[in-house]
């Protein structure tokens, strides 16, 4: 015979959040800005194979943090997500809010469906153009969107990297600047990282379809001197 | 269109295709009446460096569908890609193929090798022909960026690819562009040689092949040229190739519509 316990939703939500938050937590941060010219994603990541961030579509980036597992899949599902939707309708009708209203919907499900909620944080950055505005929507692990006026953190220590970021960012500043900025917001005051643990990626218009770019290590260590 | 989320063991992987296979986005081959516009010469000529490629415009049913259809294109930065026979099916290849080397790159976050794409096409060529009279024959040449060489692939009607280390030809011209081929084909051949010997050989099956459409003087329309080498895919500008072609039949004008002796 079995028992059932009764757990009131609070409960169970609150159980649900700590562990995803938890999970979240044991990984490195990630920041995004909106720069004069396109978006540039910085992560704070030792692996040089394993990404946080990834190409989507010609004007469309994702990046995650948490369980690489868990947010490499989500990226899978959203580069044919992109793929799909371009072949089958136009490359000018594939939008990031749709794919970030997707991702909010699963990590919602998951979150009160699954066995156990997603430990990840989900970005989707896209580049504007005459078409769209540029646009940094973060994904939370219970499916809370939000869209981000001028730049995103995500991770375990968001609070706090968020609050260190903030003071710098006023205008929009040259790609270095800004990219000077998020690393130290990463690293914090008693850290340097080295430019072998900075996974960089870029959104710009350079004149080709494509706008997606990573910047390898020697390129951020130029930013960075 | 929902989130497209596979279990570990029902995933498709990084081919576009496949995925596109298993969630019935892919159309079927249907089987509409044959007399649609095909009808087509592309060469493909390796030359010291690179390839070159060479195709005509025309789009020919019954009657000439159209005169300034582009048969060459960049499958990526590195590829050409040229279609013949159904130009709807030709059209959808093009994209698929497009679309599935930059879906691959952007799963895997590296690019598939020359022969990788070659034999990618394989199987949707094979699909193509077996099932529906709407044929399509490709052929794909570009820069191999682990050999440094050009390199060229061509296809039969049942999806054999096949490499070859000259040149080859597709398209119902072939057998003219086939013959000027190799007669002025030469293993130490530069870009320039290589660029006016597949404008040689594209003349000729523009001047013999009634669906192959040579330059049009008239209208200021003339065939693609195109160079993949190191830098990448290269097409020449129409005012450049023009000149090629008027050259060339100033030539054939002065000894009465033949070559006259040599090849030129």
């Amino acid at each position: 015979m079995t028992n059932y316990f009764y757990v009131s939703p609070e409960q169970l939500t609150k159980d649900r959040a700590e562990f995803a938050q938890k999970g979240i937590a044991r990984g490195r941060s990630l920041v995004a800005s909106i720069y004069d010219k396109g978006v540039v994603m910085v992560a704070e990541n030792p692996s040089a194979s394993l990404n946080k961030i990834s190409e989507v579509y010609d004007r469309l980036a994702f990046a995650g943090v948490g369980k690489y597992n868990e947010f490499d899949r989500l990226r899978e599902a959203g580069i044919r997500w992109a793929d799909s939707t371009g072949f089958t309708y136009s490359r000018e009708d594939v939008d990031a809010r749709a794919l970030a209203n997707y991702y909010a919907q699963h990590l919602g499900d998951m979150f009160t469906e699954g066995q156990k909620p997603l430990e990840v944080e989900i970005l989707v950055a896209q580049l504007g153009n005459n078409l769209r505005p540029t646009k940094l929507y973060r994904v939370a692990y219970e499916g809370t969107i939000s869209d981000e006026p001028h730049f995103a953190v995500l991770g375990g220590d968001a609070e706090t990297i968020r609050d260190r970021f903030a003071l710098t960012d006023g205008a929009l500043h040259s790609l270095a600047t800004t990219l000077q900025n998020a690393v130290a917001a990463l690293a914090g005051p008693d850290r340097v990282l080295p430019a072998e643990d900075i996974e960089a990626c870029i959104l710009e218009d350079r004149g080709n379809r494509r706008t997606f770019l990573r910047l390898g290590d020697d390129q951020v260590k130029e930013f960075l001197s | 269109m929902g989130l497209p989320l596979f279990s570990a063991h029902g995933d498709p992987g990084p081919s576009f295709w496949h995925y596109a296979e298993a969630t019935g986005l892919a159309t079927l081959p249907g089987t509409a009446a044959s007399d649609v516009p095909h009808a087509t010469t592309v060469i493909a000529v390796r030359y010291q460096g690179g390839v070159v490629m060479v195709g005509d415009r025309q789009a020919t049913g019954n009657y000439i569908a159209s005169r300034d259809v582009r048969k060459i294109e960049p499958a990526d930065r590195f590829t050409a890609l040229a279609i013949s026979g159904s130009a709807a099916r030709g059209m959808e290849l093009l994209k698929i193929a497009q679309l599935s080397f930059e879906h691959y790159e952007k799963m895997t976050d590296s690019a598939l090798s020359l022969e990788g794409k070659a034999n990618y096409l394989s199987p949707i060529v094979q699909r193509n022909n077996l099932t529906s009279p709407l044929l399509v024959l490709p052929l794909l040449a570009g820069w191999d960026q682990s050999r440094l060489a050009g390199r060229v692939f061509e296809y039969d009607g049942a999806g054999g690819c096949y490499e070859r280390a000259d040149f080859a030809t597709i398209g119902s011209g072939s057998p003219f562009a086939d013959g000027a081929l190799r007669l002025g084909y030469r293993e130490d051949l530069d870009r320039e040689g290589a660029l006016e010997l597949g404008a040689l050989a594209l003349y000729e099956a523009g001047d013999n092949d009634p669906s192959t459409g040579g330059p049009d003087f008239v209208r200021n329309i003339f065939p693609m040229m195109v160079v993949v080498d190191v830098n990448g895919f290269q097409e020449l500008p129409a005012a450049e190739v023009g000149e090629r072609f008027r050259l060339i039949n100033e030539r054939r004008t002065e000894s009465r519509g033949v070559a006259g002796g040599s090849l030129r």
